[in-house]
């Protein structure tokens, strides 16, 4: 028997807050060279000249944060194999350098497979928040849990 | 110079492709995704998955690579984006995929408040195979051209 958590052990309403991601302007210029170039996520003082009036985080960086967040504190001792994708990414403030990213993640649904009997779907509605308490970013995932065997 | 007034539903752009490497499948991975299918070859192997496999997270970061770079290329007006409505991670990407980024636009409507307008577009990232590994429907707002924006 394992002590994994699998999809028969989810439950809707289940709220798990986690994380800690300290920004850093060298990781979001890092970022942005490789990924995503655009003046005000790779360069400071175009940062400072554009509507956000600073250097930000590419969005797609956010979710990159996310994801180390959740492989190093949500995937531990979790029964999963990757993920669907995702829904309703919403990017709902800028991230700039200095601020400290964490997560809020509530299960809202699961879903049986119609195709395989050992795996299900858990709706999972994400929230990167700041130092404030503030959402960032929010996103509703869709991960796959293993299902017990013989269940 | 591209404004929000040069795209219509219906039109469809090719905007560039991407050879993934093992090397940079595990280096990104190790940064933000170090599951053991995307950072171990050889546990990647016993898996699921058959093999190392890149992110999801990855894929999302070249498409938006390519797509900036053909946004600079045409000069497009681009001022950011709300939001994806839908993003599905189909097929597993693998070292040696050459993937190529195509986009059809849905959608376009003005902002009532500010000088810029939404496009809702799907964008797909498709292997040398043919099959679609990513699908993501998102919005990007564009600048408007400056004579017509109200």
């Amino acid at each position: 028997m394992s002590d994994l958590v699998h999809f028969e052990d989810v439950e809707v309403g289940q709220t798990h807050r986690f994380g800690r991601y300290e920004v850093t302007a060298k990781e979001i210029i890092e970022y942005a060279r490789q990924f995503d170039p655009q003046p005000f996520h790779v360069d400071e003082e175009a940062g400072r000249q554009s509507h956000f009036g600073g250097l930000i985080a590419s969005g797609w960086h956010t979710g990159a944060m996310l994801m180390r967040m959740v492989c190093e504190s949500a995937i531990p001792g979790h029964a999963t194999d990757g993920a669907v994708g995702f829904d309703d990414l919403k990017w709902l403030k800028p991230v700039r350098p200095g601020d400290v990213l964490s997560v809020e993640n509530v299960v809202v649904e699961k879903i049986e497979s119609r195709s395989r009997r050992d795996i299900g779907v858990v709706k999972i509605a994400g929230r990167v928040l700041s130092q404030t308490g503030e959402a960032v970013m929010s996103l509703t995932s869709l991960v796959l849990y293993r299902r017990r065997p013989g269940v | 110079m591209m404004y929000w007034e040069d795209f219509e539903p219906g039109q469809r752009f090719e905007m560039g492709e991407h050879t993934f490497t093992e090397e940079e499948i595990i280096a990104f991975a190790r940064q933000f995704d170090p599951q053991p299918f995307h950072v171990d070859p050889r546990a990647a192997k016993e898996s699921f998955f058959g093999g190392l496999i890149a992110s999801g997270w990855h894929t999302c970061a070249i498409m938006m690579r390519i797509s900036v770079e053909a946004m600079q290329r045409e000069r497009a007006a681009g001022a950011g984006s709300p939001g994806i409505d839908s993003c599905r991670w189909l097929k597993p990407v693998r070292p040696g995929d050459t993937l190529t980024l195509k986009r059809e636009i849905l959608e376009a409507w003005p902002s009532r408040t500010k000088p810029i307008g939404f496009v809702r577009s799907r964008s797909e990232m498709v292997n040398q195979k043919g099959e679609t590994v990513l699908a993501i429907v998102g919005i990007t707002m564009l600048r408007r051209r400056p004579d017509t924006a109200a």
